[in-house]
């Protein structure tokens, strides 16, 4: 290990201690309830961009992978089935909704993937709504406890960080890099493209999935159709484009900055907050493609360059 | 240069290939063969379908008639398999990943390969043959010059280890002087083993490497002959060579 992997890794590792202290140190349930909110996101955004980020497929769906995983989970829980084992089913269940989507449109090139998971998390947002109208699918309120949630999601945010990262750096990771760098010059060096989309795919939604069923776990009461709604889909994207896509610490970021930035201005500005965010994400997709990550790492070479510049001008001519 | 031995067994070999985008015909019944250890060219204007007939080779688009290599029909086989065939790929515009390492893409090519000790061999062989990728291992394929990409593309090809490779235009975008680098490069692979089929637009070079041509002219095979004899051919001189 060099130098900057020792402090990042140390880095993270603090983080992550602190993180499961968090419960000792307040007692203030609406900090560890922010918490929350914030893995949860960090979760999402990062489930999105393996697939997203990574592979280059956009998935305007992903609501449909994080509502079925809560709705599965839901059902079966409230239905007296064993939490973990409902947990798991809402995983794989959105891994098998997801490939059902997946195979087809991923035989197609261009936009049917994109246009075919929007359709997909609408049509499911609709029928769900109707086909269970009311909120009577709700956990007894007396067995609630906060901690053992807070402690799921803080296990799922580092077990889905910790795969995505596993995930690209791996072969098949760098294959799906070729895919979103170019099809044909990917297939031309015998990498599937087909191959690399479904399973960065099925990882995504394999751990939206999940989140949905923590989600599902922790929300006391709610229409069963509302982890469907775009909100959904639209959020963890905007997070992992403010931080930036394609790397690992982006959709972190995002997640961290979309959650702060979005308190301060309900707050402040009320609904209006809707229209910032929008212009937000415009402005970041037209100047900064990048994210928050490209912008750091741009700032930094500049000011390298620049002191590299003095350097140079400092040596003595001989 | 002489061609090797004719009774050579045929390597590439394609039947009445008719290639369609919608209603227009950009190729019609082309049929060619590539013999081992050979190196054969496709030359001709652009449109002629040269790119086409490669892509079809490779598994990219669909197409009519039959591609065969070393006797296995390739109809069926998809385009990643192509590859684990035994065919390597210099794609059209390089194809090279610009926000990938030099050092990522040429390990891409090793994809479908298992046996380690044989590709840590090949890297060395790649690097002794295009030592200027070796100094830019770290650097980002898009920051590379257009000369070196072609160069990280052509190493790409080795490094996935094919019996036979498919170059599409190598010398698109190059200085002339980098062109000649680069063919001779052609020419040491061949040299070494490695059975090439060329699509140029550049036929003075493509001609002065390959042992044999074919004249593609709107879709279709005109003439054919062995490099010397088609860049002797008047109709080949003043289309192709600049009269």
């Amino acid at each position: 290990m060099n130098k900057k992997q020792i402090v990042s890794s140390s880095l993270l590792l603090i983080a992550i201690i602190l993180l499961a202290l968090l419960p000792l140190m307040t007692k203030k349930n609406s900090t560890i309830n922010l918490v929350i909110l914030l893995l949860l996101y960090m979760t999402l955004a990062s489930s999105w961009n393996i697939l997203g980020g990574y592979t280059g497929q956009t998935n305007l769906g992903h609501a449909a992978f994080f509502g079925i995983g809560s709705l599965i989970t839901r059902l079966l829980w409230i239905g007296g089935i064993p939490f973990s084992i409902a947990f798991l089913a809402g995983g794989i269940g959105a891994v098998a909704l997801a490939l059902l989507i997946g195979i087809p449109a991923f035989k197609l090139r261009g936009v049917y993937f994109a246009i075919g998971t929007l359709a997909l998390a609408q049509i499911l947002n609709l029928t769900v709504s109707n086909i269970f109208p009311e909120m009577s699918y709700n956990p007894n309120l007396a067995d609630y406890q906060l901690m053992p949630r807070y402690y799921l999601f803080l296990v799922l945010a580092i077990l889905t960080i910790g795969s995505a990262y596993f995930l690209v750096n791996s072969k098949w990771g760098l294959g799906m890099m070729a895919v979103r760098e170019g099809e044909d010059a990917a297939e031309s060096l015998g990498i599937s493209a087909l191959k690399h989309k479904l399973l960065a795919l099925s990882v995504s939604a394999f751990f939206a999935g999940l989140v949905g069923g923590a989600f599902a776990y922790y929300h006391v009461s709610y229409y069963l159709s509302m982890p469907f709604g775009p909100e959904w889909t639209f959020d963890p994207m905007m997070m992992a484009y403010i931080g930036g896509t394609g790397t690992i610490i982006g959709p972190i970021i995002g997640a961290v900055f979309f959650v702060g930035l979005k308190q301060f201005l309900v707050w402040n500005v009320g609904e209006y907050h809707l229209i910032i965010f929008g212009t937000l994400f415009i402005l970041i997709v037209l100047f900064l493609p990048g994210g928050l990550v490209e912008a750091w790492n741009k700032s930094r070479r500049l000011l390298q360059s620049r002191t590299g510049q003095k350097k140079n001008r400092v040596v003595p001519i001989t | 240069m002489s061609a090797p031995d004719q009774d050579n067994h045929v390597v590439l070999s394609v039947q009445d290939l008719n290639i369609y985008y919608g209603n227009i015909r950009a190729v019609k019944d082309i049929s060619f063969e590539v013999h081992e250890g050979e190196i054969v060219t496709l030359i001709g204007a652009n449109g002629a379908g040269k790119s086409s007939t490669l892509r079809a080779i490779s598994g990219i688009i669909p197409y009519k008639g039959t591609i065969s290599y070393r006797g296995q029909d390739l109809h069926k086989v998809p385009a990643d398999k192509i590859v684990a065939m035994g065919i390597a790929q210099v794609p059209e515009g390089r194809g090279i990943f610009g926000s990938l390492t030099v050092r990522e893409n040429l390990k891409l090519a090793t994809w479908q390969r298992k046996d380690k000790a044989e590709i840590s061999r090949d890297y060395e062989r790649v690097y002794s043959i295009f030592p200027r990728l070796k100094e830019r291992l770290n650097q980002q394929g898009g920051t590379l010059s257009g000369g070196e990409q072609q160069m990280l593309a052509v190493g790409r090809a080795l490094m996935s280890r094919g019996t036979l490779m498919l170059l599409d235009e190598p010398s698109m975008g190059l200085a002339p002087v980098l062109v000649r680098d680069i063919f001779k490069v052609l020419r040491e692979i061949n040299q070494s083993g490695t059975t090439i089929l060329l699509v140029e637009q550049n036929a003075y070079m493509a001609l002065r490497l390959a042992h044999r041509g074919y004249v593609l002219e709107t879709g279709r095979v005109t003439i054919s002959g062995t490099g010397q004899e088609l860049m002797g051919n008047p109709r080949v001189k003043e289309a192709y060579l600049g009269g």
